[in-house]
């Protein structure tokens, strides 16, 4: 069985590099990945991955496991680091799109096609609603730990959630209807 | 669009990067900050040992020596005579009058305590020991310090837990008041 991430993050802490390497390689992905979704630039991702191990390093005392998982603790830091870099560079504007019915996205569209455009729909979400939807539905984390990586109530993860989902609902069938037109 | 096929989209995105993450560049890049901070602690946790023996050996002799003679500031010897009266008997008197003139004093200022240990274990009682160090010490907490004067030594306190390690240290010098 694999040593956990808060064994790894107290060895890693007392000096171990094993365990510094075990831990960054399981979870620089998924950090990655949040920091891709949120940003929509490869760039500001690595960038913010190499910020979020490194805060890691230098204050990784700070995490307390009563508040929830390591994971969480992690998105946390990169959420800000996120928010602070889209925030100077704006990455992705808001798309301002009409809204129209339409139930048949995935038959009309090609994959790759449809995964592109819900990449940009994604991106075109206000922060709040992108980034509940990206570690609920991209990152698959649970509400529990979205809630701990955001510092808000479960409810107010659900109810983002619902609210960003629907959003996006809107924004995909615009472009199916623009896509028919 | 329903919420389902809405759901279907985001694992569609989801799954198509799965495998993306940060390049190999980002692991050395952060190994060789990992390695570089764990040289600093090293260090750090080698003055701190330094800064304790340094302690203890002070404490040691503190502890071994005799106290002092009392010395005084200042003292003037003066003779007086006294008034005779016809009844009683001469006698001379010889008294010592010590009189001390005002000095300036010198006063303690002293910095914060910075801590030694990181994290430090709950502190219950100890000990606080002024032992000297070279200057270079201040640098070890971030306090700056001339090149010139690295090679000086300064006054510190260093408080010593029940256990015998140092917690924390301060560094004092003197101003006349």
């Amino acid at each position: 069985m694999s040593e956990s991430d808060e064994k790894l993050l107290g060895r890693m802490l007392e000096g171990d590099e094993e365990a510094f390497t075990t831990l960054y390689r399981r979870r620089q992905g998924p950090v990655y990945r949040f920091a891709l979704h949120m940003s929509g630039s490869a760039a500001i991702a690595e960038d913010v991955t190499q910020e979020v191990f490194l805060a890691l390093i230098e204050n990784g005392r700070r995490f307390d496991g009563s508040r929830g998982p390591l994971l969480s603790f992690l998105y946390g830091i990169a959420r800000n680091r996120v928010l602070r870099r889209i925030g100077k560079e704006r990455a992705g504007e808001p798309v301002s799109e009409e809204y129209a019915g339409g139930e048949n996205l995935l038959d009309d569209l090609t994959r790759r096609e449809t995964v592109e455009q819900v990449r940009r729909a994604v991106l075109s979400l206000p922060e709040a609603y992108r980034e509940a939807v990206v570690l609920c539905d991209l990152q698959n984390a649970s509400y529990e730990d979205v809630a701990a990586a955001l510092e808000c109530p479960v409810g107010t993860v659900r109810s983002r959630l619902s609210r960003g989902r629907a959003m996006l609902a809107q924004k995909l069938a615009a472009h199916v209807m623009r896509s028919v037109s | 669009m329903s919420e389902e096929r809405v759901i279907e989209a985001l694992q569609a995105l989801s799954e198509q990067d799965a495998s993306r993450e940060a390049s190999p560049d980002v692991e050395t890049r952060l190994r060789v900050q990992f390695q570089s901070r764990r040289r600093r602690r090293a260090w750090r946790r080698g003055t701190v040992w330094g800064v304790a023996a340094a302690a203890m050996i002070v404490f040691l002799v503190v502890a071994n020596r005799k106290p002092p003679a009392p010395t005084l500031v200042h003292e003037v010897a003066t003779q007086a005579i006294a008034v005779q009266p016809e009844a009683v008997p001469a006698v001379a008197v010889k008294t010592t009058k010590r009189v001390r003139k005002p000095v300036m004093h010198p006063q303690e200022v002293v910095t914060d305590f910075f801590p030694l240990m990181d994290p430090a274990p709950p502190f219950e009682r100890g000990q606080l020991l002024r032992v000297e160090l070279p200057a270079s010490a201040m640098q070890m907490v971030g306090l700056p310090v001339r090149e010139d004067r690295l090679a000086d030594t300064v006054q510190a306190d260093v408080l010593v837990g029940e256990e015998g390690l140092p917690r924390a240290i301060r560094f004092v010098s003197f101003e006349l008041k």
